[in-house]
């Protein structure tokens, strides 16, 4: 692109303007000054090799001067192309209605022009010219509203802008031949006489002058996708019925029809609209098939038959089944009768005997009745089975394969059910002729689930036992895994226990189990398991330890684990603790015996350590060198001993002297036995000597008759006074001894228990004074018997039938032991009594200076008393 | 201009003799269907007798059978040449009688009218065919209808379409008759025997 800038020459007289002063513009764009040329002195020019840079305004300026540049012209650029010649031009027929064909044409316009381009469609005969087709809103396709045929047309395409004109190529043709003409409308279907035609008739909306049509008739079964077709030579000539021949009887068929002219020229119609007819009924083609399920009854002679028939197909029913006649005949019986029925169902039950029937179904519709179906129901299916039955998933489906036995089979029936944990085993079957040894199973499979698939091979005269597979269409993982526990822990193992999964949870065949066990910081083990076993022992575990079990069911498709289970491993095995057990236990059980027989063995040893020989006071040979034992003194006066009013809170107990012996050692046991010491002699007692456990000082002074010279005499002891009550109805024989022994105790004696003093002997009679509550209490409690300590068991003054012991033997641990008290009282009434007769006996002999120990009474219970005055424990 | 006997002289004027049969066949049932139309718009008796009309070619014919097929073509020509015209004036007439009111009417007569000039076209080249050229067509047009009253056109209107059904018929059987192979008979009449 060149464009030119004239300078007028009155600018050089008068500006002194020229050509090199001259700058050239683009949008307010400087164009380099390479693109200029100067030609004279008042011309330049500027040329854009690549007009992609040229932009509009292009301005041509000068350079006045003081640099002030200047506009002297500007030009408008619109950039484009002259159009391409048009090509590809076709045209088409499209039949609006029956005199109405407005004719399109389209083209291919050419690359783009960026200019206002005009195209428009030109058509003439040869000897007439008509107004030229302007396309709207496009530029590719004009539609001439009518066009007459039977005339050559010639049409071309003329395109035109600013920068030129271009024409397509001519078309010549009759517009005749490219119609696209209206299809055949108000179809309809008529049921033939036959059941296998049916008839269309339709309307054409193309004139017969106009064009002889042929036509396409496509139909098919409703419901189906595909389609039909009439052989086209069968309808290639002008007509407006056709009658469809070879059709299913009873069967819905839907119809479509299109037309184009009859020598092919031109498109073919759009298809009609659908109309469906129906073929009339036809006898079913074919009995149904027929299998029977046999149900022992309770009585063994008999059967109970459920024979049950499928439906035929529309296709094989030709029409409705209006009932199935059901004929059965025992085979065995021939003369009998066959018993008939007739049933709209698809099922029969019957009890019948055992044996051999032959069952005949037909099926009968309007049109008239099926071929018979016959099975024959044998005794026993004692014939050959099939072999080697197998499934093999397919194409979604599942495939049944078996190895047929070698004798004839007339047809097999294949037999099959989802097993299931929630459901029933619904049976479902099918026939397969005997011809083959393999077959889908027709029904609705399911993906992972168990079915149970048996095949039963027919024989003319029999029927084979069925031969049974367990099959999947499609395994997955199982949907949980086994939920493990534990049956028995030990030391080092533990017996798992889990329960099969259900057949709904398997999802396939369980291949096997894996056992996962860890401890908390183990790596985890894996144990494979035979899928058969419910139980799994595992060992070497370690003792006293946290395990966590899991345990994985594999189906081909994969595993799925089941919940954590954890236990601990024992810390001792079975028998270790008995183990340890036992023998210490026997251990210490003989220890013990052995002790015992030591024990037993050196008691005498022990005695003499542990239990020491008390040296009896009577053998003391004290008497001997003491001074003359002083007078007595017998108080003869009862009212003396006892004064009345003295017994304020006594009770009397009668006892029989004579029963005396049948209280035993222990029955004197708890008797309180007291002991004072003649250096903490204080109180009451303390004035009269010897100790004086239930005696009054008062008394005591008033029964001193040397009350000076005890007082004054320390070295005087009084040892005891002793007062019994006559036995029952027998005067008492009072007897107060009193020792005026002098004699100071040595201390190399203390250890000897020396049970001195005096007492008279008052009556046969003996009585217990029970003692108040307090005072038991007061015995129980605590021993009357310590050591250094002086205790008075009764109340002061209260003497009537009362032993005073005194006991000098400090090294003796004596124990007062508290019983109940009746136990108590009789103890204590014995302990008196024999003890008044011990002291008796010791006054006696203190008084007649002494026979000796063999010689005293064999009354005196205790024999430790008897021997060294000791008292029973 | 091919020679007559020539294969694709012949291959022509069959072409044209079988698309001219179907173009006659064509008019003659858009006519009819026109003449229907005509019949209502205009409010005549589909019955009513139409007495010749001046400048209407008559399509009935003595010893039609004895024609040669130029003196057919001639004949045809001559007839479609008037038609032409007279729909022609029938066509403005319906416009400015009926103006843009009844458009399909006028459709259907636009439309007769270029089957009638494509007819014409054909029997043209047919008679190129036959090596003699078409006869210059005679500047004088229809007689004029201006004379006429309203009435008096629209029966004639009606009587050329009538006529045109007619010759639609008759120039099928013309046009199969000449489609029919007969060696050297076809150029056999002269100029001097075509009426």
């Amino acid at each position: 692109f060149t464009a030119l800038c004239i300078l007028n020459e009155s600018c050089l007289d008068f500006g002194n303007i020229y050509a090199s002063q001259i700058i050239w513009k683009v949008k307010n764009r400087v164009v380099p000054k390479e693109q200029y040329r100067e030609i004279n002195r008042t011309v330049s020019s500027v040329t854009f090799n690549d007009t992609s840079s040229l932009a509009t305004p292009l301005t041509c300026n000068i350079l006045a001067d003081g640099q002030i540049e200047q506009n002297i012209y500007g030009i408008t650029v619109t950039i484009g192309l002259p159009p391409e010649k048009p090509t590809n031009l076709s045209c088409i027929v499209h039949q609006l209605s029956k005199l109405t064909y407005p004719m399109t044409c389209t083209w291919n316009p050419g690359r783009h022009t960026f200019l206002d381009t005009h195209f428009r469609l030109k058509y003439r005969w040869p000897q007439e010219n008509f107004p030229d087709c302007i396309p709207k809103d496009v530029n590719n396709s004009c539609t001439i509203t009518d066009v007459q045929f039977f005339v050559n047309l010639e049409v071309w395409v003329e395109a035109e802008n600013a920068l030129g004109e271009a024409e397509s190529d001519p078309l010549v043709l009759d517009p005749i031949e490219i119609v696209k003409p209206l299809s055949p409308h108000n179809l309809s279907v008529d049921s033939g006489i036959l059941p296998t035609v049916l008839k269309l008739s339709w309307e054409n909306r193309i004139s017969a002058p106009v064009m002889n049509l042929k036509f396409n008739i496509r139909y098919k079964i409703f419901g189906d996708t595909n389609w039909m077709q009439v052989p086209p030579e069968d309808i290639d000539s002008p007509r407006t019925s056709f009658s469809v021949q070879g059709l299913k009887p009873y069967t819905k068929y839907v119809f479509s029809v299109r037309c184009m002219k009859e020598d092919g020229a031109g498109y073919w119609s759009d298809w009609s609209e659908e109309k469906t007819g129906v073929t009339t009924e036809d006898k079913p083609s074919k009995g149904p098939a027929i299998w029977r399920t046999i149900e022992a009854s309770h009585s063994p002679a008999s059967w109970t038959v459920h024979l049950m028939w499928k439906a035929l197909e529309p296709f094989e029913a030709n029409g409705i089944i209006s009932h199935y006649e059901v004929t059965v005949r025992a085979k065995s019986a021939l003369s009998s009768p066959a018993d008939k029925y007739n049933v709209n169902a698809t099922n029969l039950t019957l009890k019948m005997p055992n044996g051999t029937y032959e069952v005949t179904v037909i099926a009968h519709n309007r049109a008239g009745a099926s071929p018979p179906s016959v099975l024959l129901i044998p005794a026993s299916n004692s014939k050959a089975p099939v072999k080697n039955v197998r499934t093999v998933p397919k194409d979604g489906k599942l495939w049944v394969r078996w190895t047929a036995p070698n004798n004839y089979v007339l047809k097999y029936v294949i037999e099959w059910c989802l097993v299931s944990n929630s459901a029933d085993c619904i049976i479902e079957w099918q026939n397969e002729p005997g011809n083959i040894q393999g077959t889908y199973l027709k029904g609705d499979i399911k993906p992972f689930k168990c079915y149970l698939i048996t095949v039963y091979p027919l024989y003319a005269d029999g029927q084979g036992s069925g031969q049974s597979v367990k099959a999947y269409l499609q395994q997955d993982r199982p949907s949980k895994g086994p939920t493990v526990q534990t049956k028995k822990v030990g030391k080092a193992e533990a017996v798992l226990t889990w329960n099969h999964l259900t057949v709904d949870e398997q999802n396939g065949f369980i291949r096997s189990y894996t056992i996962f066990y860890k401890t908390i910081d183990g790596n985890e083990t894996a144990v494979t398991v035979d899928p058969s076993k419910t139980e799994y022992t595992l060992s070497p575990l370690t003792s006293d330890t946290l395990y966590t079990v899991r345990m994985m069911a594999y189906t081909d498709e994969g595993g799925k684990s089941g919940p954590d289970f954890t236990f601990t491993t024992q810390k001792f095995g079975k028998g270790e603790i008995e183990a340890i057990v036992v023998p210490v236990c026997l251990a210490f059980l003989l220890i013990v015996l052995l002790g015992v027989l030591f024990c037993f063995n050196k008691r005498d040893l022990i005695k003499k350590h542990i239990w020491p020989i008390v040296p009896d006071p009577s053998k003391s040979n004290i008497a001997q060198w003491s001074p003359q034992v002083p007078a007595k003194h017998n108080f003869s006066s009862k009212d003396q001993m006892y004064p009345e009013g003295s017994f304020t809170d006594v009770s009397v107990v009668e006892i029989e002297a004579d029963d005396k012996k049948s209280f035993s050692e222990q029955d004197l046991k708890p008797f309180d036995l007291l002991k004072k010491e003649k250096s903490t002699s204080e109180g009451h007692s303390s004035g009269i000597g010897g100790s004086s456990c239930m005696s009054s000082p008062r008394q005591s002074v008033s029964d001193s008759d040397e009350g000076e010279t005890t007082q004054n005499t320390s070295s005087t002891v009084q040892y005891s006074t002793v007062v019994l009550n006559g036995y029952r109805d027998q005067t008492p024989v009072q007897v107060f001894s009193r020792s005026e022994s002098t004699q100071p105790l040595l201390d190399s004696e203390e250890r000897s228990e020396d049970h001195t003093g005096g007492g008279d002997s008052t009556t046969q009679r003996q009585q217990y004074f029970k003692r108040n509550r307090s005072q038991d209490e007061t015995n129980a409690d605590r021993p009357c018997f310590e050591r250094t300590k002086q205790i008075t068991c009764a109340n002061e003054g209260d003497l009537a039938g009362f032993a005073q012991l005194q006991i000098a033997d400090q090294s003796s641990q004596l124990l007062g032991l508290g019983l109940e008290e009746n136990t108590h009282e009789a103890a204590l009434s014995d302990v008196l009594l024999t003890s008044t007769e011990g002291q008796n006996m010791r006054a006696e002999t203190v008084e007649r200076n002494a026979p000796s120990v063999d010689e005293m009474p064999k009354s005196y219970l205790p024999q430790t008393v008897r021997q060294g005055g000791y008292m029973p424990q | 201009m091919a020679a007559p006997d020539s294969p694709s002289a012949a291959l022509q004027r069959r072409d044209l003799c079988s698309r001219g049969i179907r173009l006659a066949g064509k008019m003659r049932s858009d006519v009819v269907d026109l003449l229907e139309a005509y019949v209502e718009r205009q409010g005549l008796d589909a019955s009513a007798s139409v007495a010749a009309v001046e400048g209407v070619p008559v399509a009935a014919a003595e010893r039609w059978d004895e024609q040669t097929g130029t003196q057919r073509l001639l004949e045809n020509l001559a007839a479609y040449r008037a038609f032409r015209a007279l729909l022609a004036q029938m066509l403005e007439e319906q416009r400015e009688q009926l103006g843009e009111a009844d458009a399909a009417l006028g459709r259907a007569l636009a439309a007769v009218l270029l089957q009638v000039s494509a007819f014409a076209y054909h029997l043209e080249e047919l008679l190129r065919l036959e090596s003699r050229g078409p006869p210059s067509e005679e500047a004088a047009g229809p007689p004029p209808a201006s004379h006429l009253s309203l009435f008096e056109r629209k029966l004639r209107g009606l009587g050329v379409l009538r006529e045109l059904a007619q010759w639609a018929v008759r120039s099928t059987r013309d046009l199969r008759q000449l489609a029919k192979p007969s060696p050297g008979s076809s150029s056999a009449p002269s100029p001097a025997e075509s009426p």
